[in-house]
């Protein structure tokens, strides 16, 4: 049964990963039987007598979906949820009307997340990514819906403009303490608060993690337990340079699908999780996490859970795959070119997928500007965009002006809405985008390029020729 | 002559029915395209890329695959079919049911009171066995049989 498909959408969209087999939960059943014994759900009575209705009938039906689900993968019990939810839903389409109806019952009956929650950016940024008069109609008719994804956002608890896929930076504000149980969806983000804040949560679909969030409580199974976050791959890592986290990310994933990995020999190259290596971590993440359906990594000397258990935390008969200089070139060379002008030149350079941290906004804003000033150039070739959260923006723009007045001069744009699922709509899925993101590689036809290619086609308008 | 495969009734019930078989993931997405995007009242899959089910329809029928694949928007999408009554009588799974289909399937179940009946860890033979045609009748303790 192996998988011949490449991308999504019947070619229109990217080249999907997803259709690996997975779970798609972050914790492989692959040698599951229907003959193995399965836990039973233990609920405590207040659960319980949600369970029967006494809180009534919509919390008896979230509970209800929430326990069923939990049975599915082998849940015991429930665990209360710490911190805040944060939800992937970010676009209002038909394409999602049953969760909107589902959603709004939620929010006319009073009912709240257990704590104000984030989501994923809008799909769109019409001020600040420009397009054409006839796009902006076709987008606003197939995001019709947007007005009331928000407004129902708003009654469940969602705060206010808190759209971004990077919530846990300290700008958007909801960060997980280490060891909090969370009921997250986002990919991204889920790998990111498992990994470097080491906080749990499953990797949840859209829905369920609103249903958890409502009752506050998600099933306790795969990475919500000591057990689900052991390593059943050693990653040994053997590079003569710091590699580019999107490549060793993306090699991760492709081979360990969704198992946890415990990495070795990045430590010479992070030296711990701070400001400045937060986006670094966050990219590695996002790539294991799009190019397989990774939940967690550990990494030996850097994240918490590796710092305090080290190799404890590898998995009784553990695998072992090791990455060098040429299996960096061998996975870089399977990446296919999706541009159906193959040999066009790129029209748009997108930076920023996961959305910025405020340290890459700086180092990518000093990048652009140290390399038009030796080329002499006063404005961008190619229209550039830094994707960040507004709050992240708004303290970059707040804290740098020097570089944002050149930035500015330039050019160079700083949307605040979700890069791949503006290359994934349709009206705008034509283009030619660059970008320095696998996830984006990975969900549309966007290409990806390393930091210098992206440099020089910013500033000359064309790629370097070994790009 | 009758063979016999026992599996995890993780959407328990009783229903038969003719089968369509899958051999590469399901995508739900892919499948149910033109539901989505045009309002599509058909139940025919739409996926170029899956030989096995590529303009098949697949409304009341025992779908059976080894796992469902794609997008994110597939729990979505299988409640769409389900309210509209497009949607296959089961849905039998090789592999272990993955997060995206549990949701989709749960959530038609228990908001919608519609349910899809769902069969997992049927294993692989299941599925070199099944041909798309088949009679199948599905217990609700996750024995499937299937008549050529």
């Amino acid at each position: 049964m192996t998988q011949s498909k490449t991308h999504q959408l019947n070619g229109q969209i990217g080249t999907d990963p997803s259709f690996i087999h997975a779970t798609g939960t972050g914790h492989s059943k692959a040698n599951a039987k229907a003959s193995d014994a399965q836990p039973e759900l233990k609920l405590t009575q207040e659960e319980q007598d949600i369970l029967d209705g006494k809180s009534g009938d919509l919390l008896q039906k979230a509970m209800k979906t929430v326990c069923d689900y939990g049975r599915l993968f082998g849940a015991d019990k429930l665990v209360d949820l710490d911190c805040a939810p944060h939800m992937a839903m970010s676009w209002g389409s038909d394409g999602v009307e049953p969760f909107l109806k589902i959603y709004k019952q939620l929010a006319d009956a009073g009912l709240k997340t257990y704590a104000p929650f984030t989501a994923d950016p809008k799909p769109m940024d019409f001020d600040d990514l420009p397009m054409t008069d006839e796009e902006v109609t076709m987008a606003k008719k197939i995001y019709n819906r947007m007005d009331e994804l928000e407004e129902i956002n708003l009654k469940l608890g969602m705060v206010k403009d808190a759209w971004s896929c990077a919530c846990y930076v300290p700008q958007m504000g909801n960060t997980p303490k280490y060891g909090d149980n969370l009921a997250w969806s986002e990919s991204s983000a889920i790998n990111y608060s498992n990994s470097v804040l080491g906080a749990r949560t499953n990797r949840n679909s859209m829905g369920i993690d609103m249903l958890c969030s409502i009752i506050g409580k998600a099933p306790a199974f795969g990475l919500l337990t000591d057990k689900g976050r052991q390593a059943k791959w050693l990653i040994d890592v053997q590079l003569s340079e710091k590699p580019h986290p999107e490549m060793i990310g993306s090699a991760i994933g492709i081979k360990v699908v969704e198992d946890v990995s415990y990495i070795t020999g990045m430590d010479k190259f992070i030296p711990g999780v701070n400001e400045e290596t937060a986006g670094y971590l966050k990219d590695l993440g996002a790539a294991t996490a799009s190019n397989g359906a990774v939940g967690l990594y550990h990494m030996e000397g850097v994240t918490p859970e590796a710092v305090k258990h080290g190799r404890d935390l590898l998995d009784e008969g553990y695998q072992t795959y090791v990455i060098d200089d040429a299996e960096l070139k061998r996975i870089y060379a399977t990446y296919p070119n999706l541009w159906k002008d193959e040999e066009g030149t790129p029209e748009r350079v997108f930076l920023g997928c996961p959305h910025m941290t405020y340290g890459q906004m700086v180092e990518w804003g000093n990048r652009v500007i140290d390399a038009m000033e030796k080329a002499g150039k006063d404005k961008v070739a190619v229209p550039t965009y830094f994707f960040g959260s507004a709050p992240v923006r708004a303290d970059f723009e707040k804290r740098n002006a020097g570089i944002v007045a050149k930035l500015d001069a330039y050019g160079v744009g700083r949307p605040i809405n979700c890069p791949m699922m503006w290359c994934s709509t349709p009206v705008s899925g034509a283009e030619r985008v660059a970008t320095n993101s696998n996830k984006t590689r990975v969900y549309t036809t966007a290409r990806f390029f390393f930091d210098d290619a992206l440099s020089h086609l910013i500033v000359h308008g064309e790629l370097p020729s070994k790009a | 002559m009758s063979t016999t495969f026992k599996g995890r009734a993780a959407l328990p019930g009783n229903v038969e029915g003719s089968a369509e078989v899958s051999h590469t993931g399901f995508n739900t997405c892919a499948t149910y395209i033109e539901v989505m995007i045009s309002g599509s009242n058909s139940g025919v899959c739409k996926d170029h890329d899956n030989p096995d089910l590529f303009n098949r329809d697949l409304k009341d029928k025992i779908l059976c695959i080894p796992q469902t694949v794609g997008s994110s928007s597939a729990a979505t999408l299988f409640m769409i079919i389900l309210e509209r009554n497009l949607a296959p009588k089961a849905m039998l799974f090789a592999n272990h049911i993955d997060s995206l289909a549990a949701c989709g399937l749960l959530m038609g179940d228990n908001w919608l009171g519609k349910r899809i009946v769902t069969v997992d860890m049927l294993g692989d033979e299941f599925l070199n066995t099944v041909k798309p045609g088949d009679s199948v009748k599905i217990h609700e303790d996750g024995t499937i049989e299937i008549n050529a």
